[in-house]
């Protein structure tokens, strides 16, 4: 067992240096630029973002770019086999080319929750086949919200897309429930998994610094509540964040060695339609009738999750 | 052949307003044309809309770069360079700026060249709809009155067609044709001056040469300069800390997704406005709400 | 290699040794019929420690072309190999990684594209390449392979390039066809091809930079295509550099065409890759019969040649252009860019032929050359004329029949 202490305990102690400027033109409000800004900020400036087609493609929009570090715009497809690519050529030049250990990279693939879930699978399945030596972000918005907010195999039941409306005929929205990433992820033992929300900056920091102590793929979810897509005032961001946390929809949690970690469980859970009634893609769920049959469903989900560890 | 530029921000309903006014043309005979000019910004950041009208065929695509009538929605515009709003504009444009300030007090404040008009729709949609950000059918009501051709019953029913197929409720959309009628009738109408195209000038074309592989390719050095960029101008209102009562949390700092809110030294948090996009994450998380929201145009007031 | 050795070698062996002894250093790899040879080999080669630097089994050609290029990018001397649908699976990174300005060598070994799904040669799949960016060689022989890779460096790595180059070679006729190779020794070869330096920026911690960021205006975007493109046509003066200093080096001329029995013909075959050789059979046989015929071997198709192609073919009354790809509803692919070429040269020729053959690996036989011949002489014959006759139809109406019986069996 390797022991790892964690760093931070309050918000007051988190890395005071920021790696991401501001000035992007992200949406007001973005859970996930919290996210990605929070973890930048442990990482530091010796990174290389391998980006993936999404919204964070808004990041570096020439010939501006936020990071103090490197930037690579790929495909929506292929950040990770960018990443492999950086990572071999590293090594080799380390290796056979006397570049120095100073000029090293931590490599870094940013995807969405489309790319990570959808197009980009395969890609990621073969670099942690490889065992990879990377840090893949994912931030989880639940659709395709770069290109207006499409169904993903990460939207969740009962919530509506541009490509999965809720209509009289269909009122139900996403048919399937969310596709659990963690869990394909798992099947090939990364090194490191975890979920992360914006909401919990001091876990989120204590994880990507225990991350950057480790080797190989070093996976991360982050919740990314999307006030556009979502439908909900940005200033609420961070009590939606809270509020998937609260409900148990969000399992903060962390694989490492073989074990699943809650390290962030709900004392008490609050009910689930708490979190889905503040959201404009839920809405059809409680107007003009409430459908307590999809509401039952999501809960049961749940609470069959949660079943298996409380 | 009329060109209508409309401006205003990410979620006030400006590609709307621009598809009421296209739709209120067409429901009155006219040829329309009209789009909206999508760019990478997102809610609140500076977006544009076009409607095109004419009698005859519409020979032009594209955005309208010198335009008969500029609608700006959102005056805060005026004062941000990105978003320009007066780009293009020349002696027979016509302008019309949402505002309280009246004609004069505007070209005082933003220095224009002549005197705009003005109404204060954000009030009247407060008054309407309950909401001062949904300006599209307040947008193109005006737009239809001014242009002069367009019947109220046209207007109207462009107003049903285009919310309709956003799926807006009964009980809203009569408030919302309250609303137009009540501009459609007290707005005075304006006149239009006679526009002449000029004789086309052919633009200096370059050879290009060949440059170095640094500049050559998509390549950024100046890495951090996004700060370069100020999205402070996206906000509808502003966080104000309230440093009698901060005790230092520092929870905003940790909470604010563009990083616009930095430690100063002692310890205190610090607003940056010039970045600040006004999600008001900040206020709504700050546990002793010790972080006022202000309404952006009358924060200085 | 210390000394130089002539060795029987495949094409694909050909360009194994070729990105060998250009002390490749990354190889990102996928295999795909008929290019596997050439991964397989060079596979073997890293493992056992001939080669220096690491070769990486990728799971798709897109994330192989997408590895490439991020090597590339990072200051290593990059390889791969595809082939048909290969090259179409990761056509979304060939034009990534063009746009990126980086350099390596690519070779592309053609087969035909599916629908239907086959795996012998046209070149489709090469030509689907045409507008993304890369710089194109076509080789006629194994050596052609081999010379090719290393040319091939030297222009990608040149700074005025920054592009990478893509070596074509025919499946079957040439991948699997073995025949003699000089290797020249790696001191020669150094003298020719030194050690990888990138020109262009590559990714370490003290370069910190954001590459191929999003751009919004289309001023920006036209800017970097357009500068694209003046590198794209600056290649073909580095093509003749670098072709002058490899023949210095190492004797063997490459002109951006190979000219073959041009001087008097009054036919013309322009052809491309492993059947051309059946062309210059062809061309020296209906010389045996009295009739005057020549044939221009393209051989750097990006950037396209087209003053020197231009050049070569005014004064030939009749030219055949023998394109072994097909652009349904318009023809061969190579047809309109030569006769683009051609157009405002005074002495064009009178003739300009389109001709279609050898799809799907169907032989072009030399007597096909004699039907062109024909042809020329009736001035109603359309174009473009595809090279299918009565036999083909013959035999391949009694394949139909077996998968699709007809109640009268069709007389022949």
């Amino acid at each position: 067992m390797t022991a790892f202490v964690n760093p931070y305990k309050k918000i007051k102690d988190l890395h005071p240096k920021e790696a991401i400027s501001p000035g992007t033109g992200l949406c007001a409000g973005c859970g996930g630029l919290e996210g990605l800004r929070l973890a930048m900020k442990e990482l530091g400036e010796n990174v290389l973002i391998c980006n993936a087609a999404g919204c964070f493609t808004l990041l570096s929009v020439y010939p501006f770019t936020p990071l103090k570090s490197s930037w690579l715009y790929t495909t929506m497809g292929a950040p990770v086999p960018a990443a492999q690519g950086v990572r071999d050529a590293l090594d080799i030049r380390m290796a056979h080319k006397g570049l120095s250990n100073d000029e090293n990279l931590l490599v870094m693939a940013v995807a969405g929750d489309g790319s990570s879930n959808d197009i980009g699978l395969g890609a990621t399945s073969a670099a942690l086949h490889r065992k990879l030596d990377f840090i893949y972000f994912c931030y989880d918005n639940e659709a395709y919200g770069n290109t207006g907010f499409q169904l993903s195999a990460a939207s969740p039941l009962g919530s509506a897309t541009q490509t999965a409306p809720t209509t009289k005929v269909h009122p139900a929205g996403a048919e399937s429930f969310k596709q659990d990433l963690f869990e394909i992820w798992k099947a090939q033992e990364p090194t490191y998994i975890a979920t992360v929300s914006p909401r919990e900056p001091v876990d989120l920091s204590n994880k990507f610094a225990k991350a950057k102590t480790l080797q190989g793929p070093r996976m991360f979810i982050c919740m990314s509540p999307c006030p556009t897509g979502w439908g909900y005032d940005p200033k609420e961001s961070n009590l939606i964040a809270k509020l998937a946390v609260d409900t148990g929809i969000f399992p903060i949690k962390e694989y490492f060695e073989g074990k699943v970690v809650h390290t962030k469980p709900p004392k008490k859970r609050l009910p689930v339609e708490q979190f889905l009634e503040r959201q404009k893609r839920f809405r059809h769920l409680f107007e003009p009738e409430r459908r307590d049959d999809i509401i039952a469903l999501i809960q049961q989900h749940v609470d069959e999750y949660w079943r298996r560890y409380e | 052949m009329f060109r209508i530029r409309m401006h205003g921000r990410g979620g006030q309903g400006i590609k709307t307003a621009s598809q009421i006014l296209g739709s209120a043309a067409f429901n009155s005979g006219f040829q329309a044309q009209d789009f909206p000019l999508y760019s990478a910004e997102r809610r609140g950041a500076p977006i544009v809309a076009f409607t095109r009208i004419s009698e005859d065929a519409i020979l032009e695509r594209g955005p309208i770069v010198v335009p008969d009538l500029l609608l700006i929605g959102d005056e805060t515009l005026l004062e941000s360079p990105q978003a320009a709003p007066l780009c293009g504009s020349d002696e027979s444009t016509v302008i019309f700026i949402n505002s309280e300030k009246k004609p004069e007090e505007l070209q005082k404040h933003y220095s224009l060249s002549k005197l705009p008009l003005q109404w204060n729709l954000t009030e009247l949609c407060i008054q309407y709809l309950n909401h001062g950000m949904l300006l599209s059918t307040a947008l193109a009501a005006t737009g239809a009155r001014l242009i002069g051709t367009i019947s109220l019953q046209a207007l109207l029913k462009a107003v049903e067609s285009e919310l309709g197929a956003q799926g807006i409720p009964k009980k809203a959309l009569e408030k919302n044709h309250e609303l137009a009628q009540t501009i459609f009738l007290d707005l005075p109408s304006t006149t239009f001056p006679a526009r002449q195209p000029a004789d086309l000038q052919a633009n200096s074309l370059i050879v290009m040469e060949q440059k170095g592989i640094r500049d050559a390719s998509p390549l950024i050095f100046a890495t951090g300069n996004m700060a370069l960029r100020k999205t402070g101008d996206w906000r509808i209102q502003r966080p104000e800390i309230d440093y009698s009562h901060c005790n230092k949390c520092l929870i905003c700092y940790a909470r604010c997704p563009d990083g616009a809110i930095r430690v100063n030294a002692d310890d205190h948090p610090e607003i940056d406005y010039d970045h600040c996009k006004g999600c008001m994450i900040c206020a709504q998380e700050c546990p002793g709400h010790f972080i006022n929201t202000v309404r952006e145009a009358g924060a200085e007031s | 290699m210390t000394t130089d050795e002539r060795i029987m070698l495949t094409g694909n062996k050909a360009a194994a040794w070729g990105a060998r002894m250009a002390q490749v250093e990354y190889v990102p790899a996928f295999p795909i019929t008929p290019q596997t040879e050439i991964v397989e080999t060079l596979a073997k080669w890293f493992a056992e420690g001939t080669m220096k630097g690491k070769y990486t089994n990728m799971d798709s050609e897109h994330s192989m072309f997408m590895a490439a290029g991020a090597g590339a990018a990072t200051g290593v001397r990059v390889f791969t190999a595809s082939s048909s649908q290969g090259i179409l699976h990761g056509m979304e990174s060939l034009y990534t990684l063009t746009g990126w300005r980086v350099p390596l060598v690519i070779v592309n070994v053609s087969r035909a594209l599916a629908t239907p799904i086959t795996l012998e040669p046209d070149h489709n799949d090469v030509m689907s390449t045409r507008d993304c960016g890369l710089i194109q060689l076509h080789a006629e022989t194994c050596q052609e392979v081999f010379d090719f890779i290393l040319l091939g460096y030297h222009i990608a790595e040149n700074p005025n390039v920054c592009l990478p180059v893509l070596v074509n070679m025919d499946g079957f006729y040439l991948s699997f066809t073995r025949e003699p190779v000089l290797i020249p020794s790696q001191e020669a070869i150094a003298n020719f091809l030194t050690a990888f330096k990138p020109a262009q920026p590559v990714f370490q911690a003290s370069q910190p930079m954001a590459r191929a960021s999003a751009v919004f205006g289309g001023a920006t975007y036209s800017y970097f295509k357009m500068q694209h493109n003046l590198a794209a046509y600056h290649a073909e003066k580095v093509f003749n550099e670098s072709a002058q200093k490899f023949s210095e080096q190492f004797g063997r001329t490459y002109e951006p065409a190979e000219k073959f029995h041009m001087d008097d013909a009054e036919f013309v075959f322009v052809m491309s890759n492993s059947f051309a050789t059946k062309g210059k059979a062809a061309v020296l046989q209906l010389r045996r019969q009295g009739i005057k015929a020549g044939l221009l071997k393209l051989r750097l198709f990006r950037p396209f040649p087209s003053a020197f192609i231009a050049e070569a073919l005014s004064g030939h009354k009749n030219v055949a252009i023998i394109d072994q790809n097909l652009s349904p509803g318009m023809g061969g692919i190579t047809y309109p860019e030569i006769v683009a070429s051609l157009y405002s040269h005074p002495n064009r020729p009178k003739r300009i032929l389109s001709v279609i053959g050898g799809l799907g690996g169907k032989d072009i036989r030399e007597s096909d050359f004699m039907s062109i011949i024909n042809h020329f002489k009736d001035p109603e014959s359309p174009s473009p004329l595809y090279l299918f006759d009565d036999v083909d139809m013959a035999s391949f109406q009694k394949i139909q029949n077996i998968a699709n019986p007809k109640e009268e069996p069709s007389s022949s």
